[in-house]
């Protein structure tokens, strides 16, 4: 069963189209990563999801259905604000988002119980998303919406969080994660990039950067090759002192750098450098 | 720091809510104390009772305007008239003698009349009911009482819908399970009880310690508190409900305030002020609020006095309401996102 | 040394929010300062630009009319528009009237923003927001440039933009510094320090950090062990600290650099647990 489904989704905004005809779908036990630039239409698209935006054209199914009261309560969502109130506990947030979903509020983490009584508001971020993500699945909903679930906090609390989102996809959620950054991306099954309303790119992360390469530039002169180069191509970056050129051939670089002395060679594409690209192309 | 001063003002120009705050205010002040900032009751409608009203009437004191003749009348259906606040000022022209009957829940009138008479017609008898002492507590403070609700009722709950915006958790309620009204109930509900314990104490120690007459019925004040109460929680969530931020929320709050302390008959007398202000009086709920709360406390008024009041406060209250349910169920259940200051989306147009 | 800290430390209110750091920018070097929420970041790149002064240690850095900062909230006024806000910039760094006009409308097509120079900043992406600030602390061709996460919050477009930009003042020889919470993006620095509830994690270049991971990490497939692990999309990756025994079926990999700082957090955490043990 599909538990989130668009097909040829359209949602206007007076005449502006902020999701022009995108079509995806959540199975359960996967997750999904939707990518994209703010005005991209993916923050619209969620909102369709959540039924706070009504379709213009096309359809959203939750659970098979449209998105009504009814099917959020088999919804878990975490903003990007949290939708945690910083001036109650953490119990009481629990409690009252529990009773929102007419479950009774969860049993605390060991790590949380610790920080049942402290007024979240007052604790780090990392904490606070765990909070949130309690919050969220607490009544075991079958489908999860993420906004940028682990912004903000450090490598290791940054695992901790995905081991939670992974332990509710082993038991069958399916997981729609928005995210800006390849530490998430590498999480998910599936990436569904959106440029100007649409989908620009589908697929695995694995498949999506297979093949993909850049030129690396290494030289001793490399503000003039980094100048060189930077307006010839778009996306040029700096690593320490090489000079990477994505999306570009040896041949290509080589005739850009006009005769400056450099060593060449050949890398695979980074994340960034692929999904950097497909904005361009528009 | 010229640069600072142009960016000062850039923003300024663009801050519409400061600005009217910063132009419209003292406008609307410098007219309020130009117009209705007077204490000068120059003409008092006079009802003229008794076996000699007609003669009589011919010759009240210029102060006394007879808007009525009622030759039929005695001496107690005027004192009737009088509490249920038909007239302020009732002369009893008896066949020996004149009696001039004063409301002395309406303060500055009273005073006025006591004067005019003392100068023109020394000799005749005044009686000051209801407030004899002609005590400046007895009359302030009902008002005041109001005057807390409607802190407590506006600049109060103002910020509820506000503090949900500003902590992004308005996005959270609008996709939890929960249904408009039940949000709604739960966000006026602590204040209205909490507003209701502190009218109690109010008026218990106004009583108490200022001696503030109650000569009439507790329930018909509950009832006019509470009616009152719900249209300035309507308004404290229709102003929550079109801010962005606190600040917004207390500005605007504070703009209702400010026109209702200075207009509702509270501390200038509305027999004062030019027929044009007056009307402005007449949509601001506390007016009838100060008229409820001193009819009743002051005079020992009945239901059938205040009726009028509590009837256009009903109305207030359902204008009020609709609109605050209204633009509360858009910010929950948006056909669109609305415009909001945490928006990550471009605003501008997006071509395909 | 030309900029930085040595020995700083910062105490506000009871806590202390930076202990003890060394931090060294070469000239005309890209550093990275890594860590997660309330790792200090913030209140290092403060100190170096002056807006927090130090308990105790030293800062050496450009006096303010040489500096340029973007703090995490952007510094923008969102109540102004681009050029408005770029002017604002222009003044307050004492920019030479005759050269604003020209350094505005260089900023503006370097950073793309020429389109948008009427928008109001509150209507600009996030993306853009971020670029317009490095405009902004770039208008005067600062020696220092300091960056607080300029890349959190920013889509792929946006931020390969951004980097491209602190790209080219790099060549221009500026001194740069930046914060994040994502070990990945120091990978593009000269030098790398890892923050931890304000002490230093780990610093270095950032191949010797990921050459220095002391013991073993290695992957399990589907093995169960008792040594500490942390999920890498759909495997698990495991730290055999030295003298530890590695469990069988778990190959040992090549740390990248997020390995080696995990591994770095975990170490620390290790002492830190056989410190507070009775």
């Amino acid at each position: 069963m599909r538990l989130l489904e668009a097909r040829e989704l359209v949602v206007r905004f007076g005449s502006v189209r902020a999701v022009n005809g995108v079509s995806l779908a959540v199975m359960p036990g996967e997750i999904v990563g939707l990518l994209g630039a703010n005005g991209s239409g993916k923050t619209s698209t969620i909102r369709a999801t959540l039924g706070l935006a009504r379709p213009s054209a096309g359809h959203v199914r939750l659970f098979g259905a449209a998105p009504s009261a009814g099917s959020r309560r088999r919804l878990g969502y975490v903003p990007q604000t949290l939708g945690l109130w910083p001036d109650l506990t953490v119990s009481e947030n629990l409690a009252f988002i529990a009773a929102a979903y007419r479950t009774p509020p969860p049993r605390l983490p060991d790590d949380l119980e610790p920080v049942a009584d402290h007024i979240v508001g007052r604790l780090p971020l990392g904490s606070r998303r765990r909070v949130a993500f309690e919050a969220a699945l607490a009544h075991a909903p079958g489908l999860l919406l993420l906004d940028e679930p682990t912004s903000g906090v450090g490598p290791l609390e940054r695992t901790a969080l995905w081991d939670r989102i992974h332990v509710a996809r082993e038991q069958g959620a399916g997981v729609l994660v928005t995210t800006h950054h390849p530490s998430e991306a590498e999480h998910c099954d599936r990436i569904i990039a959106m440029v100007d309303g649409r989908v620009a790119m589908s697929g695995t992360m694995s498949a999506l950067l297979d093949g993909k390469e850049t030129v690396v530039v290494t030289t001793e002169h490399w503000p003039e090759a980094f100048t060189r180069l930077t307006t010839a191509f778009p996306a040029v970056a700096l690593t320490g002192r090489a000079v990477r050129v994505p999306a570009a051939s040896m041949a290509q670089v080589r005739a850009a750098l006009d005769g400056t002395d450099a060593h060449l060679t050949v890398a695979p594409a980074t994340f960034d450098e692929v999904f950097a690209t497909i904005g361009r192309r528009r | 720091m010229w640069a600072m001063v142009v960016k000062e003002f850039r923003q300024m120009r663009r801050d519409h809510r400061a600005l009217a705050l910063m132009i419209a205010l003292p406008l609307l002040m410098l007219v309020v104390f130009g117009y209705a900032a007077s204490f000068d009751v120059t003409q008092v409608p006079t009802r003229v009772v008794g076996p000699a009203a007609e003669q009589a009437a011919r010759q009240l004191p210029g102060i006394l305007e007879v808007v009525e003749v009622r030759a039929e009348q005695d001496a107690d259906e005027a004192r009737d008239a009088l509490r249920a606040g038909e007239v302020p000022v009732a002369v009893v022209a008896g066949a020996s003698q004149v009696r001039v009957l004063v409301d002395g829940s309406q303060l500055f009138t009273a005073r006025a009349v006591a004067a005019g008479l003392a100068s023109a017609a020394p000799t005749v008898d005044v009686e000051v009911l209801f407030n004899e002492s002609l005590d400046t507590a007895a009359v302030m403070i009902p008002g005041i009482v109001g005057l807390i609700l409607v802190f407590i009722g506006t600049v109060i709950t103002s910020l509820g819908m506000v503090r949900e915006r500003a902590a992004g958790t308005l996005e959270q309620l609008a996709v939890l399970p929960l249904r408009s009204r039940d949000v709604l109930v739960g966000k006026i509900a602590p204040y209205f009880l909490v507003a209701a314990v502190d009218l109690t104490v109010v008026v218990v120690v106004g009583v108490v310690l200022f001696e503030v007459p109650f000569n009439g019925s507790p329930w018909l004040l509950a009832l006019g508190s509470a009616l009152f109460l719900l249209v300035t929680l309507g308004v404290g969530l229709l102003v929550s409900s079109v801010s962005e931020s606190s600040g917004q929320a207390i500005q605007l709050a504070l703009m209702t305030l400010l026109p209702q302390v200075m207009l509702s008959g509270l501390i200038f007398p509305l027999e004062a002020m030019p027929v044009a202000i007056r009307s402005i009086a007449y949509v601001l709920p506390l007016t009838y609020f100060v008229e409820i709360s001193r009819a009743v406390m002051v005079r020992g008024a009945d239901l059938a006095a205040i009726a009028e009041p509590l009837l256009l406060l009903l109305v207030l209250g359902i204008v009020v309401f609709g609109a605050a349910l209204a633009r509360t169920r858009r910010d929950l259940v948006p056909a669109r996102p609305r415009k909001d200051p945490t928006a990550r989306q471009q605003a501008g147009p997006v071509t395909a | 040394m030309t900029f930085g800290l040595r020995g700083v430390t910062v105490q506000q209110g009871g806590t202390t929010l930076l202990h003890d750091i060394d931090l060294e920018l070469s000239p005309g070097t890209l550093t990275a300062v890594i860590g997660g929420d309330g790792a200090g970041k913030t209140t290092l790149l403060r100190s170096l630009v002056g807006l927090v002064a130090p308990t105790s240690g030293q800062v050496h850095s450009t006096p303010p009319g040489c500096l340029g900062y973007a703090g995490a909230a952007s510094g923008v006024y969102r109540d102004l528009t681009v050029e408005e806000n770029l002017r604002f910039a222009a003044a307050a760094y004492r920019l030479p009237r005759d050269l604003i006009g020209q350094r505005i409308a260089e900023l503006l097509e370097v950073t793309a923003l020429a389109a948008s120079r009427a928008r109001r900043a509150a209507h600009l992406s996030g993306g853009m927001r971020q670029k317009l600030a490095f405009a902004c602390a770039t208008m005067h061709h600062p020696e220092l440039l300091v960056l607080d996460e300029p890349t959190t919050g920013v889509d792929p477009n946006s931020r390969a933009e951004l980097w491209r930009l602190v790209a080219r003042t790099l060549a221009d020889g500026t001194t740069a510094v930046f914060s994040s919470t994502y070990v990945d993006e120091a990978a593009r620095a000269d030098h790398v320090l890892v923050l931890d509830r304000g002490r230093t994690l780990t610093a270095g270049p950032p191949e010797t950090i990921r050459g220095g991971v002391p013991g073993q990490v290695v992957r399990l497939d589907g093995v169960t062990s008792e040594a500490p692990s942390w999920r890498r999309g759909r495997i698990r990756h495991a730290w055999i600290a030295p003298g530890a025994r590695r469990p069988a079926g778990a190959a040992p990999i090549e740390p990248d650099l997020e390995d080696a700082v995990i591994v770095a957090a975990l170490a620390a955490s290790a002492t830190r647990h056989r410190e507070e043990a009775p």
